[in-house]
């Protein structure tokens, strides 16, 4: 099923908390909503639901209003960040909840609901734990059921709040791979929220990027992360060296490169942003554009070495990422001084101007 | 009368009797306990053990003629009748203000609340008062209706069990709201999102979920039915066998000097106390556990 | 930040159903059951005239009375707060064999009606009960005097300094009492500046509880205190003595000066509560 999102507003208070959103999820797709806290997701992911309604503004699946719909009515599958699950009601009840609690029309048969059940509780991989309390079972098993309570209603939108945020690090991961597995075997139309950008770049098609209460990009993960649209994505999306300059004749100089200065009336104030792993160290300048550094802090742990240092013109700071090997090839030490330059950066000018 | 502070709802973590941080002297936590259990036998136990001690001063058999006593039957009777009116009542008031004090936020919800509590901190005669106030047949507001009507409100069973449902009226929500409140709204947003009506979330998640805590609530709103004395006494005109309830009763029979036959019919309303406070210590545990989690 | 005027809206949206019927139902029975006879003891005392009341209410034997309830309910919940204080304490920090008796046991006065707990406590300090017995021969007399009184509401308030103590105790951080042992504070240094502090607010609040319980206690006083007016006469029972002459007006002004008096209390009680609540929170 489609979801179209449209001119959607919501204000808690005097808080805006989302700002006319607009937003089309494709049938089977699986959309991570990104954004620091704060930032609308969750909001926007119950407004979808039904949870909370919008103040303007409309939301269509597959060309039906629901505006106005219930949560009851809408048959979205909702994941709490928290899980939500009964805590009174054994696994099997809580999945069975959602076909047990329909009019006695529209209710499958005994047999037919443990069916059901056990399907899910096979495709969860939880079939032993059916009798346990929702107390008994791991953070990660806890995620696994409250999946498979809300896919028991057969929904045609699955929404995931946090889906992975309060476990640990290692179930997360196994989580994350599980679920992306599990979306190419069921494409149901996902949407997840997250503030945990390696989260959403691992496991979306789409992802969807939100700043107080404002949509700042849409893309694919790659899109996303190699051409981000403005300086909060390319923030929020990893780390960043900066690096302030200006233009001049259409030219961008940076830090000490600023060759004519006497020309500034003409020149614009720009930032450059560089990743890390785009920076480059030589032990010689081998170039206009390298910019002396002291090294202050190296830690070579795993296939990446990660640099530290502080540029000798103006003090700043720079992170840099690169091979072992590479860094066995310089043998680079604490205290040194290298020349770094950017070899890949994106610059915005900061009237959003982005050349 | 009996106030009541909710069950509270703690979190699990290493007691600190467990986790000492300072080796301090020994003898100073064996005074201090001492004198604490001291002071609790002679404030609570001892007045506990008399009232069946002198229950049974006379032998059993006074015991149980006092209780089998037809006048004191009548008093067991309109306590039951008493009880039986006041706990439903107060139990849906109970759920439903708890349902729109603990799931909704809305403004004026402390004035709300306030209200709810009002009938702790009245004195118990003042409550008896203003039933008087409104429903005496002369001196009463609403007595030239009563007088056309005939009815009979103050000195007649109706004042008493309105006085009851006045001081009992805070017992099922005050148990309730905090539970409830702490609970959240997450559990029954899931059950609406699976598709269940209102009702049936109601029913099959947020009750389950608070039944200790209400079930403890209904206790304390019986134990209190059965035991209102100052308020009720205002009320109901001590008329034998028709406006006297057990503790009007244990009253008039001590007031009569027949001290052991109060004290037996006092001792029935102990036991009540007495399970009372085994129910408030397993709900108090259950809830304990299913907060655990 | 886009500051949006909005409509005065007192409930905000929910998905959650039944706030009208559950709101309307607790609404009504709240106003027929607690506010219309509640506003009956202004409404009758607004009849009597202000001279009249003020003749009532600073008459000789209501002023005793007031008197009588004011002093022995203070000191009874001055008595609460030292050994509910200290009960609470023990039960929260030491162990013993009793403890989960005791701490079961602590809320028999809630409990308990009130007319059982007096006869009982009347029966036991009376000369030749078990515990007046005792006291008879250094000249103590409890049943029947003011003593009386105060031993009656120290029984019917201590639970309330001991519940509200309780957690509290429990929730303060142990890493904060090894902190100031770490720091060199002695055993009652750390009690004294690092605990005291942290339990002032649920004290008070414990104290206001048992104090504004025993102003209005009737039940338990009635039997033990001899009701002799001017001497022993709590404002409660000459209220219940007014009604008993048929002096209606009379006991309606009495009422009248207890629910002013019950209503500041309640207030500052809530007052004070959300000042505690609030006190450290970075506003």
């Amino acid at each position: 099923m489609s979801i179209e999102i449209s001119n959607i507003s919501k204000t808690f208070d005097s808080f805006k908390a989302l700002n006319d959103i607009n937003l089309h999820i494709q049938t089977g797709e699986l959309v991570a909503l990104l954004g620091p806290s704060g930032s609308g997701k969750t909001t926007l992911l119950r407004i979808i639901a039904g949870l909370e309604t919008a103040d303007q503004g409309s939301i269509i699946f597959d060309g039906e209003d629901n505006t106005g719909k219930s949560t009851q009515d809408r048959k979205v599958g909702f994941v709490f960040q928290h899980y939500a699950l009964f805590k009174h009601m054994t696994v099997f009840e809580n999945i069975a909840f959602g076909l047990r609690v329909r009019p006695s029309k529209l209710r499958p048969g005994k047999e037919a609901i443990k069916k059901k059940v056990h399907e899910l509780l096979g495709l969860v991989k939880m079939e032993e734990l059916a009798n346990r309390y929702p107390a008994q079972l791991s953070g990660g098993q806890r995620q696994r059921i409250a999946l498979a309570r809300a896919l028991a209603v057969e929904p045609k939108v699955l929404l995931l709040d946090e889906p992975f945020g309060a476990l640990d690090a290692k179930v997360r991961k196994d989580l994350r791979r599980w679920l992306r597995k599990l979306h190419d075997e069921y494409p149901i139309t996902s949407v997840f929220v997250t503030h945990d950008q390696e989260e959403a770049l691992d496991v979306a098609d789409r992802v969807v990027i939100l700043n107080q209460g404002k949509i700042e990009q849409i893309g694919t993960p790659e899109e996303v992360y190699d051409n981000p649209a403005n300086p909060f994505v390319y923030n929020f999306l990893g780390n960043v060296n900066l690096f302030h300059g200006r233009v001049h004749n259409g030219k961008v100089e940076l830090g000490s490169f600023k060759s004519s200065p006497d020309n500034n009336d003409q020149g614009r104030d720009i930032v450059s942003y560089t990743r890390p792993h785009d920076i480059e160290i030589k032990l010689e300048p081998e170039g206009k554009e390298f910019i002396g550094s002291q090294i202050t802090f190296i830690r070579a742990v795993g296939p990446v070495v990660k640099i530290e240092l502080v540029r000798l013109d103006n003090g700043e700071y720079i992170e840099a990422e690169i091979s072992k090997e590479t860094y066995r090839k310089l043998e680079l030490k604490e205290k040194q001084t290298v020349y770094v330059r950017p070899r890949d950066f994106k610059v915005f000018i900061p009237e959003d101007y982005v050349i | 009368m009996a106030g009541s502070i909710p069950i509270q709802i703690k979190t699990a973590k290493t007691t600190p009797a467990e986790r000492r941080a300072v080796k301090g002297s020994k003898i100073v936590p064996v005074i201090l306990t001492a004198i604490a259990i001291l002071f609790f036998i002679l404030m609570l136990i001892v007045p506990l053990i008399s009232v069946f001690a002198k229950a049974f001063e006379q032998g059993a058999n006074l015991y149980f003629a006092s209780i089998t006593d037809p006048i004191a039957w009548k008093a067991i009777k309109l306590t039951l009748i008493t009880i039986a009116i006041t706990v439903p009542i107060n139990t849906v008031f109970g759920l439903t203000a708890a349902w729109a004090i603990a799931k909704f936020k809305f403004k004026g919800k402390n004035v709300l609340i306030t209200f709810i509590d009002l009938p702790f901190s009245i004195s118990p005669v003042v409550a008896g008062l203003i039933f008087v106030l409104l429903f005496s047949t002369s001196h009463g507001l609403l007595a030239p209706l009563l007088n056309a009507w005939g009815l009979k409100i103050i000195f007649a069973p109706p004042g008493i069990i309105l006085a009851t449902l006045f001081v009992t009226l805070p017992f099922v929500a005050r148990e309730i709201i905090p539970l409830m409140e702490a609970q959240g709204t997450t559990e029954e947003e899931a059950a609406l999102t699976l598709g269940a009506s209102g009702w049936k979330t109601f029913w099959l998640v947020t009750l389950p979920n608070i039944k200790w805590a209400l079930l403890y609530g209904i206790m304390l709103t019986a134990a209190r039915s059965a035991g209102e004395f100052g308020a009720v006494s205002v009320v109901s005109g001590h008329i034998r066998g028709l406006t006297n309830t057990v503790p009007l009763h244990v009253e008039i029979l001590y007031n009569e000097y027949k001290f052991s036959a109060a004290f037996a019919v006092a001792s029935l309303l102990t036991l009540i106390a007495l399970i009372n406070l085994i129910v408030k210590n397993v709900a108090h545990w259950k809830i304990k556990q299913q907060s655990k989690i | 930040m886009n500051l949006l005027i909005k409509p005065f809206k007192i409930k905000q949206k929910s998905v959650i159903p039944g706030f009208g019927i559950t709101m309307g139902f607790s609404l009504t029975y709240l106003t027929l059951l607690v506010l219309i006879p509640v506003s009956m003891v202004f409404l009758n005392s607004a009849k009597i005239g202000p001279a009249e009341f003020w003749e009532i209410a600073s008459s000789e034997r209501v002023l005793a009375s007031l008197k009588i309830s004011f002093s022995t309910s203070f000191l009874a919940a001055v008595i609460n707060v030292i050994f509910g204080l200290l009960l609470a304490w023990v039960l929260e920090r030491y162990t013993f064999w009793g403890k989960k008796l005791i701490d079961g046991l602590i809320d028999l006065p809630f409990a308990l009606p009130t007319a059982v707990a007096g006869i009982s406590l009347t029966t036991l300090y009376s000369q030749n009960g078990w515990i007046g017995k005792l006291l008879a021969p250094l000249g103590i007399k409890v049943s029947y005097t003011p003593i009386g009184i105060v031993v009656a509401l120290v029984f019917i308030g201590f639970p309330f300094v001991v519940r509200t103590v309780q957690p509290v105790l429990e929730s303060i951080d142990l890493e904060v009492e090894e902190a100031a042992a770490c720091l060199g504070a002695t055993r009652f240094q750390t009690f004294y500046r690092v605990i005291l502090p942290e339990l002032l607010p649920a004290l008070i609040t414990g104290f206001a509880l048992a104090f504004s319980r025993a102003l209005g206690e009737y039940g338990s006083v009635v039997f033990i205190s001899g009701n002799m007016p001017m001497k022993t006469e709590i404002t409660p029972l000459l209220i219940r003595t007014k009604l008993e002459q048929y002096d209606y007006a009379g006991g309606t002004a009495v009422a009248a000066v207890m629910l002013i008096i019950s209503f500041i209390l309640l207030l500052l009680i809530n007052i004070f509560q959300w000042w505690a609540s609030n006190r450290h929170k970075v506003s």
